[in-house]
């Protein structure tokens, strides 16, 4: 058939898919009617699987480590060793600065958890007389009213009023063995 | 880790064209460390595992040419080799035993160039199109089709006269 030797250049690339349609479709149609290239086209197959066939996978165990050996024994650059050293330098600066701010922070937190427990500490402690300024509303209110410190402090336990002067407040918290006077603002 | 994702590959590009393992693993290695080496100069107008094969293709070739154990035919004159090839006819060669076939396939594969083995292994056992074979051997696509016809061509042509013998 004429065109046979024309076809064949092309069959190799048949088999592979890289022909452009159109010439797929040449191919094809030759193909359906000539028995030889059909023939050749099944001898490429074959040998396609032949050769996979004989082509033995290389054992590639400790391949990656040889190659990591090779490149740790290249000689380096004098700039690359510099770059390497600063390098590994601000590595190290970098972890500490890490540990400093999660030291940091850890002091933080710890802070924040134990002023509470910190100020009641301190209040346990405290001296035994206090001296308290407070705003009542009008000189006469500081005898009729209740000091507002008392009523923020649960220890406090206010026998008595012991005050004849009305701009100022007198009065024990026996629980505590402490006096407390309450002077209003001076103007 | 990069070593392992293509080693394989690089592997196979280079034992497509020395064929002979210990060879093709040294080169492998040989390429890895080149890229290392070389990673400042890959720019990124082809993928980096093309750069890496390309790398493994040009030393093996040299390897190859550097050896002296096979005449090498460029360019032209292997192409010229196609015209001197019988045309393929239709008698296959299905018959001959699997063993022979094998060893003369073999034996055919060493007579080639590295090139037309490179091409016509990196095709049929590592899968690659011929773009990217183009882009790996630093030839024209045509110049795949070509040395892969030859390279058939040939190939069927030995096996066909083992079958006849």
């Amino acid at each position: 058939m004429a065109e046979c030797a024309e076809i064949s250049m092309m069959l190799g690339a048949f088999e592979d898919s890289e022909l452009e349609p159109n010439e797929m479709q040449e191919v094809a149609y030759h193909l359906a009617r000539c028995d030889s290239c059909t023939g050749v086209l099944a001898d490429y197959s074959t040998l396609g699987r032949d050769l996979r066939s004989i082509t033995a996978e290389p054992s590639l165990a400790g391949f990656s480590s040889a190659v990591i050996a090779r490149v740790d024994r290249l000689p380096m650059p004098i700039f690359t060793r510099i770059a390497r050293a600063l390098r590994r330098q601000l590595d190290s600066v970098g972890a500490g600065l890490a540990w400093g701010s999660a030291a940091v922070a850890m002091a933080v937190v710890t802070i924040i958890l134990m002023t509470p427990y910190a100020e009641k500490f301190a209040n346990h402690s405290a001296p035994p007389t206090l001296l308290a300024k407070a705003e009542p509303n009008s000189p006469s209110d500081a005898t009729t009213s209740e000091p507002t410190m008392a009523d923020n402090d649960s220890h406090a336990d206010i026998s008595r009023l012991e005050s004849e002067n009305r701009s100022v407040a007198v009065w024990s918290e026996p629980r505590r063995d402490t006096t407390v006077i309450w002077l209003p603002d001076q103007p | 880790m990069l070593v392992e994702r293509y080693q394989r590959r690089v592997v196979g590009v280079a034992l497509a064209v020395v064929h002979n393992q210990d060879d093709a693993i040294e080169l492998a290695q040989e390429t890895f460390v080149r890229a290392y080496e070389n990673l400042s100069k890959f720019e990124s107008r082809s993928s980096f595992s093309t750069w890496l094969y390309r790398i493994a293709a040009n030393l093996a070739i040299d390897f190859w040419r550097r050896e002296g154990r096979h005449v090498v035919l460029h360019g032209e004159d292997a192409e010229n080799e196609i015209s001197k090839l019988p045309t393929a006819t239709g008698d296959s060669f299905k018959e001959v035993s699997r063993s022979e076939l094998s060893a003369r396939l073999k034996q055919a594969l060493e007579e080639l160039t590295p090139e037309h083995r490179a091409v016509i292994l990196l095709r049929e056992v590592e899968g690659m199109s011929y773009d990217e074979i183009s882009e790996v051997l630093q030839c024209p696509r045509g110049t795949v089709m070509s040395r892969l016809h030859y390279a058939r061509t040939h190939l069927r042509t030995i096996l066909k006269d083992v079958a006849g013998s």
